[in-house]
């Protein structure tokens, strides 16, 4: 089964596999980065439980999790870094 | 001999100290504009430097130079059409990878460009090491390293201006190969655009690029031309190639390339320092947006935001009005009387001081604003909102012109410009006006005063400032829904790291904003104001004048009278008088008129009056029912005001809450639909406001009248 960026816990890092947004969204992760083989990781939720912060490429990075969803990721296991 | 001028443009993402730079660069000597037909600010500078004049524009910061926001299609229409001679790419030296992203794409527009490595003090300090010879080579341009906070590598950044200029010195160009299908795709279109005349301005493999990132503008610019049909044919076969062979489209590819490039430069020249210890940011995130405080602390800085704004202003507004209290004093003992003195105190001295008045909480705003900002907690603000903000169609952003408005919707109108959207930011513009700002508060606690007991009073006040959130969230819902379908900004950005704001930066920032303010919206202001001056005044009555006039002599010469006694007297002959005259005026004759319209709210034609004076400024509503119910000057805190309101038998309870809720949702004041003018952009939108905001007011007061009208019986 596929996992999402939005199913990744706190602290947990991944890989992105594809991106399945369109249009401006699109665009826009596109732009922040956020393309095939790039490691991020979850850093923490928003107080009410969205949006969340993700850390990238050396920047903090926050999405909601509606566009979280369309981030098809792979985990990748803490002590393999 | 004349100083030769060279054009150089800023370019960099947002949070890359580019501001900083361009005030450390041009120092106070910059203007303000906007570019042509949007609301984004255009900075402009000039310095001397050597024998040349260099006349500085600070592009809107964008993190790429696509067509999907407003600020990108303006840096890049820039680059593109104005041709700047130099192109300062200000690279924010601790978050290198995703910042030389719009690097690759100046290299695509090759454009002379030097790279400022900014934030330098920040890279050396976290120990990082940069090959700055290597990475020069691999982008093909200078790179000097800066920081406009320590001002370091200022006057090199110049000189490599000028010299890149003078072609004294240069480093060649380097080209960011593709990937093979996109290249060889490249060279066809590349090809078919070289026989096309009108294309001959623009960089051909920048727009083959654009054509196969399937970029708008591009698209439609290319359109025009019959090549067209040739190139249709290629771009739609790439898209079917890439497809087949990496299940993605030559958007992603191209993208995926150019990170990839990045990512490779990166490793080849940079050397991070080995102990991975928490940033400085990461501490502060830990506690001021986590689970359980982020949201007290996030409210905690709304309120001394507010504070801030509205309680340090009150003293200065108090001033201001004091001085052109004492103005209008000065000018009513010079001028005799009539209609100059008219003109000038009630017209001219009281429009520019309804003006001036403002200035105080406009300035602290957002000297606020741009505080929170510079230091990166504004966009924790929208990150801690946004669930909420999200769940109405707005985007987190929002909220904080949201709350502004409570104290004033000119600095909250003002305050949107952080909206991207054009649809966020229209909606919000139009939902400001509802929050119950400060000047509506005098009409409410003169009102729940007359009619309301003690013990309900604050009930009261609070149900009408709940009832403005509502109307303003079912507000912003229907327009999402209708007006701006689908016109949203993703919310995808940047946490910028936490960083101490220059004093410079902000209080430029605040004085432009106040500059502005004073600009555009004074004058609509100050015409508006002598408008409904002359509405009230005019036509003048000469028959009630006379009347008036020979009234007066009859006190002044009655001898039975103490000198006490003929006072009042004349006193309340000048109130009458005055009453009698706003009846004749155009604003009484409106008034009249527009009585049988307001009639099912419980209003009659004196209400009608006071609403239309009210769109000079919500309080005035409270001085012109003191006029009409001959009291002369009043404020909320009258008793008299109150006891003559409940003596009205036309005045009920009733009335009371009617004209509560209209007061708190139609037209706002003048002051406010000039700015709302200037930031929505187009009279249209006044246009629809005025309906939609006078309907609602309508709607709400007639139920609210009627409700209350059988209930009391």
């Amino acid at each position: 089964m596929q996992i999402t960026l939005s199913d990744l816990d706190i602290n947990q890092e991944g890989q992105i596999v594809t991106v399945q947004a369109e249009g401006d969204v699109r665009r826009r992760l596109l732009d922040m980065g956020l393309v095939r083989g790039v490691k991020l990781k979850v850093l923490r939720k928003a107080p009410l439980g969205d949006p969340i912060a993700v850390f990238l490429k050396g920047f903090h990075l926050s999405l909601r999790i509606e566009e979280a969803k369309c981030i098809i990721v792979k985990k990748i296991s803490n002590d393999d870094d | 001999m004349a100083t030769k001028q060279i054009k150089v443009a800023l370019l960099g993402n947002p949070n890359s100290g580019k501001t900083s730079l361009f005030n450390a660069l041009a120092g106070t000597n910059q203007k303000v504009g906007n570019f042509s037909g949007v609301t984004i600010e255009k900075y402009e500078g000039v310095l001397k430097y050597e024998s040349y004049e260099i006349k500085l524009i600070d592009l809107p910061g964008t993190y790429s130079l696509t067509a999907y926001s407003p600020e990108e299609v303006i840096a890049r229409n820039y680059i593109i059409e104005d041709k700047p001679d130099v192109v300062i790419d200000v690279v924010d030296g601790s978050s290198l990878e995703r910042n030389l992203y719009l690097t690759t794409q100046l290299m695509e527009l090759e454009t002379e460009m030097i790279v400022a490595l900014n934030m330098f003090d920040e890279v050396e300090k976290a120990g990082t090491k940069i090959d700055i010879k290597q990475l020069q080579k691999l982008f093909g341009s200078h790179i000097i390293t800066t920081s406009a906070v320590k001002k370091t590598g200022i006057s090199s950044l110049l000189d490599h201006v000028v010299r890149v200029y003078e072609k004294k010195i240069d480093i060649k160009k380097n080209k960011l190969t593709l990937r093979l299908e996109i290249e060889d795709k490249l060279l066809d279109i590349c090809e078919l655009l070289k026989g096309v005349k009108g294309l001959k301005k623009y960089n051909h493999r920048w727009l083959a690029i654009k054509l196969m990132e399937n970029d708008k503008e591009v698209y439609n610019l290319v359109k025009e031309y019959p090549v067209w049909i040739q190139l249709e044919e290629i771009l739609k076969k790439s898209i079917i190639d890439c497809k087949n062979k990496y299940q993605s489209d030559p958007e992603v590819l191209i993208t995926e390339d150019r990170h990839a490039f990045i990512h490779g430069a990166i490793k080849e020249t940079v050397e991070f320092p080995s102990t991975k210890k928490k940033t400085l940011t990461e501490k502060i995130d830990s506690i001021i947006i986590n689970r359980v405080l982020g949201f007290p602390i996030f409210m905690g800085i709304m309120w001394l935001v507010f504070q801030f704004t509205f309680k340090l202003g009150e003293a200065p507004m108090g001033w201001i009005d004091l001085f052109f209290e004492f103005l209008s004093g000065v000018a009513t003992s010079v001028l005799p009387e009539g209609m100059v003195q008219s003109i000038i105190v009630d017209g001219i001295i009281a429009g520019v001081g309804g003006v001036l008045v403002f200035l105080p909480n406009i300035l602290l705003l957002f000297i606020a604003l741009a505080f929170l900002e510079g230091t990166g907690y504004m966009a924790r603000a929208a990150f801690v909102i946004d669930k909420i903000m999200h769940k109405i169609g707005l985007h987190g952003k929002s909220f904080i012109p949201m709350i502004t408005g409570f104290g004033c919707s000119i600095p909250a109108i003002m305050a949107t410009r952080t909206l991207k959207n054009r649809g966020d930011r229209l909606t919000t513009i139009m939902i400001i006006p509802f929050m119950s700002c400060g000047a509506k508060l005098p009409v409410y606690v003169l009102l729940i005063s007359a009619f309301f007991s003690t013990g309900a009073a604050g009930n009261v006040l609070f149900g009408i400032y709940v009832l403005g959130i509502i109307v303003a969230l079912l507000s912003a819902k229907i327009l999402k829904k209708t007006l701006f379908i689908g016109e949203s900004e993703p919310f995808v950005m940047e946490l910028p790291p936490y960083r101490m704001p220059t004093i410079k930066t902000t209080l430029i920032q605040a004085k432009i904003k106040a500059f502005m303010y004073l600009k555009k919206a004074g004058t609509i202001i100050l015409a508006a104001s002598i408008l409904i001056w002359a509405a009230s005044n005019f036509p003048q009555n000469k028959v009630l004048e006379a009347r008036y006039e020979e009234q007066i002599n009859q006190v002044n010469i009655n001898r039975s009278l103490t000198q006490e006694k003929k006072d009042e007297l004349l006193s309340n002959i000048e109130f009458e008088n005055q009453y009698m005259q706003l009846e004749y005026s155009i604003a009484g004759r409106l008034g009249k008129s527009i009585e049988p319209f307001i009639k099912p709210l419980g209003f009659d034609w004196k209400i009608g009056v006071a609403l239309g004076t009210g769109l000079a400024a919500k309080e005035v509503v409270v001085s012109t029912l003191g006029t009409i119910y001959s009291l002369g000057e009043v404020d909320e805190e009258s008793v008299d005001l109150a006891e003559k309101l409940r003596a009205d038998p036309d005045f009920t309870l009733a009335t009371a809450l009617s004209l509560m809720i209209f007061v708190l949702l139609y037209m706002p004041c003048i002051a406010a639909i000039g700015v709302f003018k200037k930031e929505a952009g187009a009279w249209k939108w006044i246009v629809i406001y005025a309906i939609y905001s006078t309907s609602a007011a309508w709607i709400l007061s007639f139920t609210a009248y009627r409700v209350t009208l059988f209930i009391t019986g």
